[in-house]
C-alpha cells in the first residue's frame, strides 16, 4: 500500500495549524499553545509512523500531476524523512522554547502562524520528491522566515531582513534559472530516478557542469557558504528561537539538504565526481570552514560568535558530502542532524542568557555557570560537541568525515577537520572558561547586565527544558551512537541502503 | 561478577561528581563537606579491577564500537594508577582541611575552588581509567580528552596568577597536543579501516606514510609525556598546582601519554619501515636529549615542585628513549617491555610521593626532624635507582638492554642517573631551605607514608606477568648506586663555584617564554594583516559606491532627457512623420 496520506497530513498539520493561529484573536494564548503542541505532537507521530514505512522498506508517495508532466511529488524515503524527523523533533522543541520566550511580548499570533508556516515548508523540503516540489517549498520558506527575522521591528531588524530577502531571493532567481535550464534539456526532475543524469555526461558536459553550478550557487546561499553567507550573521537580529530554527532546521539545513539532493538524487555521485565538481566542492567547503572559524574568533557577542559558528559547521555536510564514499557520506548525513541538535543547543542557551540575566557579550558571561548550572552545563555540551571532543554527537562527524577524507586520500581535508577543531576550541573554550572558572555576579562580583527572575528555577521551565532534553539528545547521540535509530545508524542506513549499492 | 566490577568502577566516580555538584546546590557553606570519606573513595572500586583478574568487553552501542580489556599491560598500568589517585586524594583531603573549614566559615572563594576540585577530580580519574582499560580509539579519546580538560580545575585550584598561567600553558599545549593525536588516529584508522587501538598499530606498521602518523601520535601524545619542545606546562603547571593535583599530574596523567604510545606505536614488530626505524632514532634522540636537558636546567630552580617537574621530564625523556627502542631496535622491545612498566609504575608512585613530601615539608609533622627528613629522601634515593623498587626496576630495564647489547644506551641512562639524582638532591635542598613547621593532618602524612612505601616496594604489589622483574645480582650494585654520589657531588660542586657569580634563577617553563614571544608577533602580524584587508574592503566599498554614483548620475540625466522628450513630445511626433514621410518617399522612388 502506498499511504499517500502520511506526507500530505503531516505536511498540513503544520500548515492548519498555521491557518487556525493567523484566525485566532491575539490574546488567545492558551489555544494557541495547545494547537502548536498539538500540531507538533501530530507531526512527530507521523513521521515516525513514515520512519517505520522506510524501515520495512515501503516509502510513502503522494504525487498529482499540476501541468504536462509537471508533477507536485512527497515522497517519505529514507534521507527525507531523516532531514523530517530532525525538523519535527526540533520544533516541537524551539516551539516549548518559543512559548517561554515570547511569554508576554506583542505580535506573538504573527510570530506563531509564520512560524508553523516555516516548518509547514521545512517538512515540504525534506519530503518534496522532485525538483520543482523542492523548489516550491524552498520558496516558501524564505518568504516565511522573512517576518521571523523582523520580528522586533527595530531599524537593524529590518535592515537584515532586506539583506536576507535580497540574498535569497537573488539565489532564488539562480536557482530558477537552473531548474528551468535542467528541465528544458533533459525533462528529469524526479528525485527517484535510478538513473541520475549520466546519459547526457557525453554530448553537455559543460551544460550540465554549468547547471551544477547554477543549482548548487541557488542553495549554498541558504547554507551560508562563503562568500555567499553575509545574511546570516546579520540575521542574528532575530529572536532566540528564530535564530535557533534558522540555524539549526530550517534555513540553513535546508540549503544543505538541497545540495544533498542535486547530488545524490539528481545527478548522482560518480556524474558529480566524473564532472569533476565535488572537488571543487570541497574547496570550497573547506574554506568555508576556517573562515567561518576565523571570524567567529574576532566575535566580542555570543550570538554573532554562534553565527559564524553555524557556517563553518555547517559546511562540514557539504564536504562529507563531497568526499565521495561511504565515510564522508555518513559523516555527511549524521552531521546534519548532529550539527541541528548541538547548535539548538547553544542558541537556545544564548537565549536563555539573553533573557535571565541580560547577556549579550561574552565577557559579561563571568561567572554565569554558578546562577545557571543547567543552562551552562547545556552550553559547554553544545560547544565541547562543536569542538568534536568525545563523547558528544560532534565528535562522531568528525571521525567519519575524517575517514572519509583519508580514504578519498584528500589528506588535506584532514589538516582542515584539526585545524578547525582547534579553532573551535579557541572560540569555545575562553566561554566555557569564563562560564564556570572566573568569577562574576553570581560570585557577588559586579552585576549583571540586566537580570529577571523569570521563573522559580533558573529560568523559565519552558525556556530550561529544552535546551536541557537538545544538550541530553547530543550527548547520547554521540556516546550511544551504535544504537539502532541513533542518528549515526540511520545515516549508515541511509548511505548503505541508497547510495552506496 | 567482573563486568559488575568494572561498571561500578567506572559509575561510582561520576556519582561522586554528581553529588558533589548536588551537595553544592542543596547544602549551605557552612555544613558543605567537599572532601568527604565519599570523595576520597572515588578511585577504590577502580583499584580492584586490576586485581580482579584479566577480562574483555565488547559494547556494539558505545560509540564507534566498545571493546575495553584488562591484559597483561592494562592490569598494572591501572593498579597503580588507581593506587596514585586513591592516595592523593587521601592527601588532599589533609592538604586541602584548611581551605575546608573556611569554606565553612563563610568563605565563599574557598567553597567554589573546593566545589570546583571535588567535582572535576573524580571526572579526570574516570578519563584516566576509561583511557587504560580503552582498547578502542573513539574510548580512548574520550577518556583522555576527559582527563586532559577536566585536570585543568586541578592546575589551576589555587587561582593565583602563577596558577593562571600554568593553567593557561598547560590548556593550549593540551589543545595543540588533541588537535595532532586526532589527526594521527583519524589518518591511521582511515588507513587501516578500524576503530580499535590494534588497528592504529597494523595501520601505521603497514601503510606508507607510517612514520608520518607515527609521528604526529608521538607528538600529540608526547605533550603529556613531556617530550622536549611540548615539555613546557609541566614546569609551570606542577608548582603552581596543589600537592595532590601534582602527584596525580605527575604520576599518574603523564603516563597516560606513555601508555597511548605503547597502544598505538608499532613497537617490537618486526619488519618495520626505515622510516620508523629513523623515527625510532629521532625520539631516542629526544629523549636523551630530555632526560639530560630537564636536568641541567631543573637544578636551577628554587621552587622544589619546578625542581620535581623538571625531574619528571627527564624521567620520561628516559622512558622515552626505551620506547624509541621499540621501534629503533624491535627485537629488544618483547624483554624491555615489563622493564618500562616497572620504570613507569615505581616513578609514578616515587613521583607521586615527593610531590606530597613538598607539602610536608612546607607543614613539618612534630617528629623527629632526622627521622621526617630521612622520609623524605627515601623515595629520592630510591628513584635515583640506588636503592628499593627503583633499584630493581632500573636493573630490569638495563638487563634487557645488556642481553641485546645496547651498552652504549645503558651509559647514557646512567649518565642521566646522575642527573636525576642532582635533581633531587636539589629538590631535597631547596625543601630544606623552605622548610615550615606546624604540623601535617594526619591524612596529609598517612597518604605520603603509603605512597613512599608502595613506591618502594613496587614489584610486589604491582600486578606484572610471572618472571618479568629482574633482580640486580650483588655485583652490579656498584654501577647502579655510583651516580648517586656523583650526582650530589656534582651539584654541589656546581653549587659552590657559582655562589659567587651571581646568576639569577632562570624561568621555570624555558622554551615557553620563546613560544609566548614568537606567538605575540605572529598575532601583531596577523592583525596587521586585517587591517590591511579592511583597509581594502573599504576602498573597494567606496570605489563601488563611486562607480555607483557615477552610474545614478547617468541615469539622472537620462530621466531629465524623459522630461525634456515629454515636453517636446508633438515636435518630436512631428519630426518623426516627417523622417517616415520622407522615408516612404525614398522607397517610392
Amino acid at each position: 500500500m502506498n499511504a499517500a496520506w502520511l506526507p500530505l497530513t503531516a505536511i498540513a498539520a503544520s500548515l492548519l495549524a498555521a491557518v487556525i493561529i493567523f484566525t485566532l484573536p491575539e490574546d488567545a494564548r492558551r489555544l494557541r499553545t495547545s494547537i502548536n503542541l498539538l500540531a507538533a505532537v501530530i507531526k512527530i507521530t507521523l513521521v515516525a509512523l513514515m520512519v517505520g514505512r522506510v524501515v520495512q522498506g515501503d516509502e510513502a508517495i503522494f504525487s498529482f500531476q499540476i501541468v504536462g508532466n509537471i508533477d507536485f511529488v512527497l515522497r517519505a524515503d529514507a534521507l527525507g524523512v531523516m532531514f523530517a524527523g530532525l525538523s519535527s523533533v526540533l520544533w516541537l522543541c524551539t516551539t516549548v522554547y518559543a512559548i517561554g520566550y515570547l511569554e508576554g511580548t506583542a505580535n506573538r499570533k504573527r510570530f506563531f502562524g509564520f512560524f508553523s508556516l516555516c516548518v509547514a515548508s521545512t517538512l515540504g523540503i525534506a519530503l518534496a520528491g522532485n525538483l520543482f516540489t523542492f523548489l516550491i517549498f524552498y520558496e516558501m520558506l524564505t518568504l516565511s522566515t522573512y517576518p521571523l527575522v523582523v520580528h522586533s521591528g527595530t531599524d537593524k531588524a529590518l535592515k537584515a531582513g532586506r539583506v536576507y530577502l535580497r540574498y535569497t531571493l537573488t539565489a532564488g532567481v539562480v536557482l530558477l534559472f537552473g531548474v528551468v535550464l535542467l528541465y528544458s534539456f533533459t525533462g528529469e526532475h524526479s528525485f527517484a530516478s535510478e538513473r541520475g543524469l549520466g546519459d547526457y555526461l557525453g554530448d553537455h558536459r559543460a551544460l550540465l557542469t554549468f547547471i551544477f553550478a547554477l543549482l548548487v550557487g541557488g542553495f549554498a546561499v541558504k547554507a551560508a557558504m562563503v562568500p555567499l553567507h553575509g545574511w546570516l550573521p546579520r540575521a542574528m537580529v532575530a529572536p532566540a528561537p528564530v535564530s535557533a530554527l534558522l540555524h539549526a532546521v530550517a534555513v540553513v539545513k535546508a540549503g544543505a539538504f538541497g545540495i544533498l539532493r542535486i547530488i545524490y538524487d539528481l545527478y548522482g555521485i560518480e556524474l558529480s565526481v566524473e564532472l569533476g565538481v565535488t572537488t571543487a566542492l570541497a574547496v570550497a567547503a573547506c574554506i568555508t570552514i576556517i573562515y567561518g572559524s576565523l571570524r567567529a574568533i574576532a566575535q566580542q557577542e555570543l550570538k554573532p560568535r554562534l553565527a559564524f559558528s553555524t557556517i563553518s559547521q555547517v559546511s562540514y555536510i557539504v564536504l562529507g558530502v563531497s568526499l565521495f564514499g561511504p565515510f564522508g557520506t555518513i559523516g555527511a548525513l549524521a552531521h546534519l542532524l548532529h550539527q541541528g541538535l548541538m547548535k539548538v543547543t547553544l542558541f537556545f542557551c544564548a537565549g536563555i542568557y539573553a533573557e535571565e540575566l541580560g547577556i549579550h557579550c561574552i565577557d559579561e558571561m563571568n561567572g554565569a555557570g554558578k546562577r545557571m548550572p543547567l543552562t551552562s552545563l547545556a552550553f559547554t555540551i553544545g560547544a565541547l560537541g562543536m569542538i568534536g571532543l568525545p563523547p558528544v554527537a560532534g565528535f562522531i562527524t568528525k571521525w567519519y568525515l575524517g575517514i572519509g577524507a583519508i580514504q578519498a586520500e584528500m589528506y588535506w581535508v584532514v589538516a582542515v577537520l584539526v585545524a578547525s577543531s582547534t579553532l573551535n576550541a579557541i572560540y569555545f573554550l575562553p566561554i566555557v572558561h569564563r562560564l564556570w572558572f572566573r568569577v562574576g555576579p553570581a560570585h557577588g562580583h559586579g552585576t549583571w547586565p540586566n537580570e529577571q527572575r523569570l521563573g522559580r528555577l533558573e529560568t523559565h521551565g519552558w525556556l530550561l527544558w529544552p535546551a536541557v532534553f537538545t544538550a541530553f539528545i547530543s550527548l547520547a547521540a554521540g556516546l550511544l551512537a551504535g544504537l539502532p535509530f541513533s542518528p549515526l545508524d540511520w545515516a549508515t542506513r541511509v548511505a548503505v541502503g541508497e547510495y552506496l549499492q | 561478577m567482573i563486568t559488575l566490577l568494572l561498571i561500578f568502577a567506572l559509575c561510582w566516580p561520576l556519582c561522586i561528581a554528581l553529588a558533589s555538584a548536588w551537595q553544592a546546590y542543596r547544602t549551605s557553606a557552612s555544613q558543605g563537606r567537599y572532601l568527604s570519606w565519599w570523595w576520597v573513595s572515588a578511585a577504590w572500586p577502580s583499584l580492584l579491577l586490576p586485581y580482579a583478574g584479566e577480562a574483555q568487553w565488547v559494547i556494539e552501542a558505545w560509540m564507534l564500537g566498545g571493546q575495553w580489556s584488562l591484559d597483561a599491560l592494562s592490569r598494572p598500568w591501572l593498579a597503580f594508577t588507581t593506587l596514585l589517585w586513591s592516595l592523593a586524594a587521601v592527601h588532599a583531603r589533609g592538604y586541602l582541611a584548611k581551605e575546608q573549614v573556611k569554606a565553612q566559615v563563610g568563605d565563599s572563594s574557598a567553597e567554589r575552588r573546593l566545589l570546583r576540585l571535588t567535582l572535576l577530580w573524580p571526572l579526570t580519574l574516570l578519563g584516566n581509567v576509561l583511557l587504560i582499560i580503552a582498547q578502542d580509539i573513539a574510548s580512548f579519546y574520550l577518556g583522555f580528552a576527559l582527563m586532559t580538560f577536566a585536570a585543568y580545575a586541578l592546575v589551576v585550584h589555587t587561582g593565583t596568577d602563577e596558577a593562571k598561567l600554568g593553567a593557561k600553558a598547560y590548556l593550549i599545549m593540551a589543545v595543540l597536543g588533541e588537535g595532532l593525536i586526532l589527526g594521527g588516529l583519524l589518518w591511521a584508522a582511515g588507513d587501516a579501516q578500524s576503530v580499535l587501538l590494534e588497528g592504529v598499530r597494523e595501520g601505521i606498521a603497514s601503510a606508507e606514510h607510517g612514520a608520518l602518523m607515527a609521528a604526529l601520535l608521538w607528538l600529540g601524545l608526547g605533550v603529556k609525556a613531556g617530550v622536549i619542545g611540548l615539555h613546557v606546562w609541566l614546569p609551570l603547571a606542577h608548582p603552581a598546582a596543589p600537592a595532590p593535583a601534582s602527584a596525580v599530574l605527575s604520576g599518574a596523567m603523564i603516563k597516560a601519554g606513555l601508555l597511548g604510545w605503547l597502544y598505538v606505536l608499532p613497537l617490537g614488530e618486526t619488519s618495520l619501515s626505515p622510516e620508523l626505524t629513523r623515527l625510532g632514532d629521532i625520539m631516542l634522540i629526544a629523549g636523551l636529549a630530555a632526560a639530560f636537558g630537564a636536568a641541567l636546567y631543573g637544578v636551577w630552580q628554587r621552587h622544589p615542585k619546578a625542581v620535581l617537574a623538571y625531574s619528571s621530564i627527564s624521567q620520561m625523556g628516559m622512558l622515552t628513549a626505551m620506547v624509541a627502542m621499540g621501534l629503533a631496535a624491535p627485537e629488544v622491545w618483547p624483554l624491555l617491555l615489563p622493564g618500562v612498566v616497572l620504570f613507569a609504575a615505581h616513578h609514578a608512585l616515587a613521583k607521586g610521593a615527593l610531590f606530597m613530601g613538598t607539602s610536608i615539608s612546607e607543614h613539618l609533622p612534630r617528629w623527629p626532624s632526622a627521622l621526617v627528613w630521612i622520609l623524605l629522601a627515601l623515595p629520592a634515593l630510591s628513584l635515583t635507582g640506588a636503592f628499593g623498587a627503583g633499584m630493581i626496576s632500573k636493573w630490569t630495564v638495563k638487563s634487557a638492554l645488556y642481553e641485546m647489547h645496547h651498552e652504549s644506551l645503558i651509559t647514557l641512562l646512567t649518565w642521566a642517573a646522575i642527573g636525576t639524582s642532582g635533581l633531587v638532591g636539589v629538590s631535597l635542598w631547596r625543601q630544606w631551605q623552605q622548610r615550615h613547621a606546624g604540623g601535617s593532618h594526619s591524612a596529609q602524612w598517612g597518604a605520603w607514608l603509603a605512597a613512599l612505601t608502595a613506591a618502594l616496594v613496587t614489584p610486589l604489589w604491582l600486578p606484572l606477568p610471572e618472571g618479568s622483574v629482574a633482580i640486580p645480582p650483588l655485583k652490579e650494585w656498584v654501577s647502579l648506586v655510583w651516580p648517586l654520589p656523583a650526582g650530589v657531588m656534582a651539584v654541589w660542586i656546581g653549587g659552590w663555584l657559582t655562589r659567587h657569580l651571581r646568576v639569577g634563577t632562570p624561568p621555570a617553563g624555558d622554551l615557553w617564554w620563546f613560544y609566548a614571544w614568537f606567538a605575540q608577533n605572529v598575532l601583531v602580524a596577523i592583525r596587521g594583516i586585517g587591517q590591511w584587508c579592511s583597509g581594502i574592503k573599504a576602498a573597494s566599498v567606496n570605489v563601488t559606491l563611486a562607480i555607483e554614483k557615477r552610474i545614478m548620475g547617468r541615469l539622472t540625466q537620462l530621466t531629465t532627457m524623459e522630461s525634456w522628450m515629454r515636453h517636446h513630445t508633438s515636435g518630436l511626433m512631428m519630426a518623426l512623420a516627417v523622417i517616415l514621410a520622407l522615408l516612404l518617399m525614398w522607397e517610392g522612388a
